[in-house]
C-alpha cells in the first residue's frame, strides 16, 4: 500500500495590507491580475499542485489579511506550517519596515521546533512600478542577516518571477518535511500488566 | 408489565464486557485499568449531546477558492456527486492538513481544511468550543480530539450526538492503529506533520466502519451480538481456548468470532473489554479479507482499554470448513509462535469435541423473524441486556427486507428519545401509518419492538410480555452468560 506518496504543504503568507499578497496567489494559482485592490478578509484558502524533483506537491495556501483587525486570527492560522512567505511593497519603505515583527510574530505564534531553520521565502514586490525605495541590495543584506533567506523580486500584475518563486517556497517547505524524523520506529510503550494489576489488586471493583 | 421487568433475560452476575450506558461519555479513554473500573461509575457529562447550534461570530469571514493543475472534472465545489453525498466525513490535524475524508481526494479541496481548522480555532480562540452548525437540512458537526478535528457533515436523519458517536469511532479507529500517546507525541514533535504517511491502509478500515456504523445496530445500542448455541456448546468452547492457553503468560483476551457476532470471550482475571474496542476488532476482521488465508500478527491498540500502548493480536480463521475468526490478544510483542501452536491445540480441542460442526451449523441456520417463532404483529425487535452488553434481533422480515434503512433510522430515533439527555423516556409507543414502536428502557435491559400499524396499546404491551418471556427461555442460547478467565 505504500504507493502514496502524496506531499501536502501548508503556506502561510504574510506582509502589511496591499503589498500585493492575494495578487501574487492569483497569478500563481489562476494566471489573472486585477490592479482594483480588493481587501481579503480573515483569510483565503488555494490549492495548488506542483512537481517538485518528480514529487507531486499540494500547495495549501493560506493567504492572510494584512489588517491588523485581523491579527487575532493569527494563532490558530501560523500553526503546523511548512513555510511562511514575507511579502513587501519594493515601492513603499514601511512595508519593508514591518518584516521584522511579521517575522518575529510568525515564529512566536507558530513556535516552530527550530525557529533559527524554519523555512522562510522573502518576495519584494511590484517590482514594475517607480519609484522605487527599497534597493534589491538591502534585502538581500536583510536576508543575509536572517539565516540566508532565499529573496525574489516580484511582479504580480506581470508575472515576473512567481512561479520561480513559488517552486522555491514548495521546495523550501519540503525540507521541512524530509526531516521529518522516524517517528514510528521507535519502540512503542507496551503496556504493563503487572504495574496495574499491583495497582488494582486492592480493589477487584471492575464491574464485570 | 411490572411483573416482566423483572425477567431480564440475558443478565449474568458477572460479564466480558464493560458494561455501558449507551450515551456515555464517548470521549474517556483509559489510560488504566483504574480508570476502566471507575468509569463504570461515574456518571458523564451529557451535555456535549445537546443539540447546540453554535452560533459563529460574525467577525469571522473565509473565503475559498480551490483550482487545481488538474482537470475540471475534479473540481469538487462543482461536482453534483460529490456535493450530493448524504453524509460526508472529514478527519484533519490541528494545523488544518487533510488527513481522511470519506468521499473524493482530499488533496483536491486542501483548503476546505483549512476552512474547517479556521472554524475550529476561531470559537477555541475564546475558550469555546464549536460542536455543530446547522443549515437547512444539513448538519455540520465538530469534533476536537487533541490533535485532530473530525467534521461530519450530514444530511441524515440522525441527530448531533449520533453523528459525534460515529466522529468518535472514527477518532478510536485512528487511534487504534497508532495508540494515542504517538498520535499525541507526533503532533508534539511536528504540528506540520502529514499522517497521512501513517495511514496508509487505514482509510479502508475507516470507510469501512462509517459504512459498518450505519448498517448495525450494535453500534447504537453499543453492545454485541452473540451467535446462538447452547450453552454447553459456548462453555466446551470456552474451555478449550482456556485450557490450550493455560501455559501463556501475560495474554489478556481471547475472542471468536464469526459473522459479526461474538462466539465466546474469554479474558484475563480482572480485565474486560469495551463494546466499542470490540466493535473496532469487528470492524477490522471483517474489512480485511486477507485474514482468511493467512494468520497475521499484528499491534492492535484498544482505545478504551488503554489508548498508551499497544496488545498485539494473532489473527486467524479456525479451519477452512470453519470460517470463525481467533483473535489472542497479548501484551507481549513477541509471542507469535507461542500463540501460533496455542491457536492449533485449540482447532485439535474444538474439532475432537465437535464444535467447529455446531458454529457451522449454527452459521448455516437462517435465524428466525418474528413470525416463524408465533409473533405475527411483531415485526423485528432488539432487545439489549445492560449487565452483559449483549443484543439479540431476530432476522429481518417483511416488509424491512427491502427498507432496512428505515427500521434503522426508526430504532435510532427511539434510542435518541430514550437516552436524549434533556428529557429522556422510559417507555415510547408511537404508532405511524406504516409502522408501531415500542421502546422501553428499565434497569436491566432496552427493548425495541416494531408492530404492525394496527397494534394497540395494550396489545402491543401484551405483546412484548410474551416476547420477554420468550427470550428468558432461550438466554442460555443466545448470550454469552459466563465471562470465563485465563
Amino acid at each position: 500500500m505504500a504507493t502514496r506518496k502524496k506531499v501536502l504543504l501548508k503556506v502561510i503568507i504574510l506582509g502589511d495590507s496591499g503589498v500585493g499578497k492575494t495578487s501574487l496567489m492569483n497569478q500563481y494559482v489562476n494566471k489573472k491580475f486585477s490592479n482594483q485592490y480588493k481587501a481579503t478578509i480573515g483569510a483565503d484558502f488555494l490549492t495548488k499542485e506542483v512537481i517538485v524533483d518528480d514529487r507531486i506537491v499540494t500547495m495549501q495556501i493560506w493567504d492572510t489579511a494584512g489588517q491588523e483587525r485581523f491579527q487575532s486570527l493569527g494563532v490558530a492560522f501560523y500553526r503546523g506550517a511548512d513555510c511562511c512567505v514575507l511579502v513587501f511593497d519594493v515601492t513603499a519603505p514601511n512595508t519593508f519596515k514591518s518584516l521584522d515583527s511579521w517575522r518575529d510574530e510568525f515564529l512566536i505564534q507558530a513556535s516552530p521546533r527550530e525557529p533559527e531553520n524554519f523555512p522562510f521565502v522573502l518576495l519584494g514586490n511590484k517590482v514594475d512600478l517607480e519609484p522605487r525605495a527599497i534597493s534589491s541590495k538591502r534585502a538581500q543584506q536583510w536576508c543575509q542577516s536572517k539565516n540566508g533567506i532565499p529573496y525574489f523580486e516580484t511582479s504580480a500584475k506581470e508575472a515576473l518571477n512567481v512561479e520561480q518563486a513559488f517552486q522555491s517556497i514548495a521546495r523550501n517547505a519540503l525540507t521541512q518535511q524530509n526531516q521529518t524524523v522516524d517517528l514510528y520506529n521507535e519502540f512503542p510503550d507496551q503496556i504493563k500488566l503487572t504495574n496495574t494489576t499491583n495497582r488494582n489488586s486492592n480493589g477487584d471493583s471492575c464491574a464485570c | 408489565m411490572a411483573s416482566n421487568c423483572e425477567v431480564e433475560p440475558g443478565a449474568a452476575p458477572e460479564s466480558a464486557l464493560v458494561t455501558t450506558d449507551s450515551y456515555e461519555n464517548f470521549q474517556q479513554m483509559s489510560s488504566s485499568l483504574e480508570e476502566i473500573k471507575n468509569s463504570n461509575f461515574t456518571s458523564s457529562t451529557q451535555d456535549e449531546f445537546l443539540d447546540n447550534c453554535n452560533n459563529i461570530d460574525s467577525d469571522l469571514h473565509v473565503n475559498c477558492s480551490t483550482v487545481s493543475v488538474s482537470s475540471q472534472d475534479e473540481d469538487y465545489i462543482r461536482d453534483e456527486e460529490w456535493l450530493g453525498k448524504s453524509k460526508h466525513i472529514f478527519v484533519l490535524s490541528s494545523a488544518g492538513k487533510p488527513i481522511y475524508s470519506r468521499y473524493g481526494n482530499e488533496d483536491r479541496f486542501a483548503s476546505y481544511f483549512g476552512i474547517m481548522q479556521a472554524l475550529v480555532s476561531f470559537v477555541q480562540a475564546d475558550d469555546d468550543s464549536i460542536r455543530s452548525m446547522h443549515a437547512g437540512d444539513t448538519k455540520f458537526v465538530f469534533l476536537f480530539r487533541e490533535p485532530l478535528i473530525l467534521v461530519a457533515v450530514s444530511k441524515t436523519e440522525e441527530c448531533t450526538s449520533q453523528l459525534t458517536a460515529q466522529l468518535n469511532y472514527v477518532f478510536n479507529q485512528i487511534a487504534s492503529m497508532l495508540t494515542l500517546s504517538r498520535l499525541v507525541k507526533i503532533y508534539e514533535q511536528r504540528r506540520n506533520y502529514d499522517l497521512r504517511r501513517l495511514l496508509t491502509g487505514v482509510e479502508r478500515l475507516i470507510d469501512h466502519l462509517l459504512d459498518f456504523s450505519e448498517q448495525e445496530p450494535a453500534f447504537t445500542l453499543g453492545a454485541v451480538q452473540c451467535l446462538p448455541l447452547t450453552s454447553s456448546v459456548r462453555d466446551a468452547i470456552s474451555s478449550a481456548i482456556v485450557q490450550s492457553c493455560s501455559k501463556i503468560k501475560n495474554l489478556v483476551f481471547g475472542i471468536l468470532l464469526a459473522n459479526n457476532q461474538l462466539i465466546t470471550l474469554v479474558r484475563m482475571k480482572k480485565y474486560c473489554i469495551h463494546p466499542h474496542d470490540l466493535h473496532l476488532i469487528f470492524n477490522l476482521v471483517q474489512a480485511s479479507e486477507s485474514l482468511k488465508t493467512a494468520e497475521i500478527w499484528t499491534p492492535l491498540c484498544l482505545p478504551r482499554f488503554d489508548a498508551s500502548g499497544f496488545l498485539y493480536g494473532h489473527v486467524s480463521y479456525l479451519a477452512e470448513d470453519c470460517q470463525a475468526c481467533l483473535l489472542l490478544l497479548t501484551v507481549e510483542r513477541d509471542a507469535f509462535f507461542s500463540l501460533s501452536e496455542a491457536k492449533q491445540r485449540i482447532v485439535e480441542r474444538l474439532r475432537r469435541g465437535n464444535c467447529l460442526e455446531a458454529i457451522n451449523e449454527s452459521l448455516n441456520t437462517k435465524e428466525e423473524t418474528c413470525v416463524d417463532i408465533g409473533f405475527p404483529e411483531l415485526r423485528h425487535y432488539l432487545y439489549k441486556c445492560k449487565s452483559t452488553a449483549q443484543f439479540h434481533q431476530p432476522s429481518m422480515g417483511a416488509p424491512y427486507t427491502i427498507n432496512c434503512k428505515r427500521l434503522l433510522d426508526l430504532y435510532r430515533r427511539a434510542h435518541y428519545r430514550l437516552h436524549c439527555p434533556t428529557r429522556p423516556l422510559k417507555l415510547l409507543f408511537e404508532r405511524t401509518s406504516e409502522d408501531a414502536l415500542l421502546a422501553w428502557d428499565t434497569r436491566g435491559f432496552e427493548l425495541y419492538a416494531i408492530l404492525e400499524p394496527l397494534t394497540d396499546t395494550g396489545n402491543a404491551i401484551a405483546t412484548v410480555g410474551r416476547l420477554l418471556n420468550w427470550i428468558k427461555k432461550r438466554e442460555d442460547k443466545l448470550f454469552q452468560l459466563n465471562a470465563p478467565t485465563f
